[in-house]
């Protein structure tokens, strides 16, 4: 939305052309601008500016919706709003299972089962509506190297052992799980603006991302001058494109996170479970 | 009549042509005429004509503001707004002790900013305020509509069904307690449809679409003039990665903030902000600070800031120009936002709080 061009939002030829002059091509230059700095450059009056602005303004600006729309919408298709995860006091507490739509944050200390119960959520997500799947495929974002193929086909078959009965099925189910092995913030930055493409081709209905801490904590060291920054900077971009890919396509998208202490001698204001991203930006 | 020219809101070209043709005042402007301007400066009749009529309505803006008639500065004395700010209604959040150190509530015309850690309670209190701020006049709220702008996606429709739906209910014990006619009126209209089809949400995906929304904002609360709650749950998310330029986000928070007072005064809303916090490396430790830096701390009238103490949620008010610091526990329960206990002191003199915790034979509504 911010990089959409100026000609586009219906201003005039010779304007754009004006604008494009002193480099302003897009929505987002247009808006940073203050309103003298925008008269200076548009040569137009105060009013005429500020009806510009509203016009801008409208290209980029979101649709409202009221809260009401939203419900009905909602109770339209109400199988579709949760992955059930099987584990029924789980998906009681959850009030349906991991809900589709938003991010969800699996955090353990090392040995507990994040990344089986994600090996576990794949299979659930290619299952069939009728049996409480998504029908779809899985995206996984392996940072660790921790994804085992093998285990994956035991836990369909232990689990599902009357779906999983034939060899042909269990090819399908893997066929649909896609591995992407990533070591590098950069490369996992790459591949999550990437997504988008993906999900429309191969029919995704979940993405795992599994773990986001590691591969952050291995190359930011907070201890360092501008690190902080800079690792905010990576996990609050991570963060917008996966929630703009879960919002947009309804399907959920699971992170696995690790545990940190937090050594404080103040008053301490974090509880025990505190998310290595300690800029506290990721969760929100 | 005396004003220059070079303070008159023309295209600056414009501008510098009449400085350049030696013209200062506007009534040197206005005497000379469309024609006779046309000649002198080199530009169409049209635009002479134009600039005129421009020239002509900042004068008379200029003289209605010098004669003490309504404009945008006015003047009022302070026992003028005394009185206002008495008669102004609060939304409540249905925590009695947080509205006790807020002093009544969430004030119109005021900009709150919520801070706090993750998880701890920000966005369950907006869709509280969301709900409260359409609460009937006779029951104590501001009958107003509400605008929800989110930039973090974390609005769930089904929490604001659970807490609307718990104070409708409320209203309902309420109502059949004192069993008066227009409690009874108001419920017809106070249902849960109307609650959520009052409640406008924009879903906000980057900063240059929150600056968009709030461009047009005025012109969508011209349109809706019930609406007295703004709420931008996340001002903080959007403006914290891609900005390398800190001046330039700086300039743009800013200019945010003011474009909000201006809104907030105009259509005597009341705005919501919830902010991040960051961490502050210091020399032995570092603290939880709110995000967006030192001067974003000027923005908001009224800072609140929620937190953690083991188990248990505090919100710390922070900043106010009326109310004392004080720190008070609050709960977020199935029905929403709530006291831990019920308080022990009920009876408020001012106060037009109610009071979730008590059982509903002995619900006493203050008005």
């Amino acid at each position: 939305m911010a990089a959409k061009k100026l000609r586009r939002a219906q201003l005039s030829q010779e304007l754009c052309e004006r604008l494009s002059r002193c480099q302003i091509t897009t929505c987002q230059d247009f808006l940073c601008l203050s309103l003298l700095e925008l008269m200076k450059v548009t040569g137009q009056s105060y009013y005429e500016v500020q009806k510009l602005l509203c016009k801008v303004s409208r290209a980029c600006a979101p649709k409202m919706q009221t809260a009401y729309e939203m419900k009905l919408r909602k109770s339209v298709s109400p199988s579709s709003a949760f992955l059930s995860t099987t584990l029924h006091g789980l998906d009681r507490v959850l009030h349906g299972g991991v809900p589709c739509g938003s991010l969800t944050e699996i955090t353990s200390p090392p040995g507990c089962g994040k990344t089986q119960f994600c090996i576990m959520l794949s299979v659930l997500a290619t299952l069939p509506v009728s049996m409480g799947g998504l029908d779809g495929a899985v995206i996984y974002i392996d940072t660790e190297s921790a994804f085992s193929a093998e285990r994956l086909i035991e836990i369909a078959g232990n689990r599902f052992p009357t779906y999983f009965d034939s060899d042909e099925k269990v090819f399908c189910m893997t066929r649909s799980v896609h591995l992407y092995r990533e070591l590098t913030c950069c490369s996992v930055l790459k591949r999550i603006m990437s997504l988008e493409e993906e999900i429309i081709s191969k029919k995704v209905k979940l993405i795992i991302i599994d773990s986001v801490a590691s591969v952050v904590r291995k190359e930011f060291d907070t201890k360092l001058q501008g690190n902080l920054a800079e690792r905010s900077n990576f996990l609050t971009r991570g963060a917008s494109v996966l929630k703009y890919l879960a919002e947009e396509f309804s399907i959920p998208v699971i992170l696995t996170n690790q545990i940190t202490t937090s050594l404080s001698n103040g008053p301490a204001i974090q509880a025990d479970l505190v998310s290595p991203a300690d800029d506290l930006s990721l969760s929100e | 009549m005396q004003r220059e020219v070079g303070s008159l809101p023309l295209a600056p070209a414009l501008r510098a042509r009449l400085a350049a043709a030696g013209f200062q005042t506007a009534q040197e402007l206005l005497e000379t005429g469309p024609c006779g301007l046309s000649k002198e400066i080199g530009i169409s009749k049209e635009e002479a004509l134009e600039a005129l009529q421009v020239v002509r309505q900042e004068c008379h803006g200029d003289a209605a503001r010098t004669a003490g008639g309504s404009g945008t500065a006015r003047k009022f004395t302070a026992l003028e707004l005394l009185e206002e700010e008495q008669a102004q209604g609060f939304i409540i959040t249905f925590c009695s002790a947080l509205d006790n150190i807020l002093g009544g509530g969430v004030q119109l015309t005021k900009i709150t900013e919520v801070c706090g850690a993750p998880g701890v309670g920000k966005t369950q209190l907006c869709m509280q305020l969301a709900v409260d701020v359409q609460i009937p006049e006779c029951f104590g709220g501001v009958a107003g509509e509400a605008v929800f702008i989110d930039t973090e996606g974390s609005f769930m429709v089904d929490r604001v069904v659970d807490i609307a739906a718990a104070c409708v209910e409320h209203c309902q014990l309420i109502a059949e307690a004192q069993q008066e006619a227009d409690h009874l009126k108001a419920l017809e209209t106070f249902s849960l449809e109307s609650i959520l089809s009052h409640i406008y949400y924009f879903r906000c995906r980057d900063y240059i679409e929150l600056l968009a929304q709030v461009y047009l904002l005025p012109e969508f609360l011209s349109e809706h003039s019930k609406v007295r709650l703004v709420v931008i749950d996340g001002i903080a998310f959007p403006f914290r990665h891609d900005f390398e330029d800190l001046s330039l986000r700086t300039r743009l928070l800013n200019g945010l903030a003011q474009q909000l007072i201006i809104i907030a005064n105009d259509h005597k809303a009341a705005v919501v902000l919830t902010n991040q916090m960051t961490t502050r490396i210091g020399q032995s430790q570092s603290t939880l600070v709110p995000a967006l830096g030192e001067s974003w701390g000027h923005a908001a009238t009224v800072r609140l800031i929620f937190h953690w103490d083991n188990s248990q949620r505090l919100a710390t008010l922070y900043k106010s120009p009326s109310q004392r610091e004080a720190t008070v526990p609050y709960h977020v329960t199935p029905h929403g936002f709530r006291d831990v206990q019920p308080p022990a002191v009920t009876q408020n003199a001012e106060g037009t709080e109610m009071n979730p915790r008590k059982r509903p034979r002995r619900e006493e509504e203050k008005q």
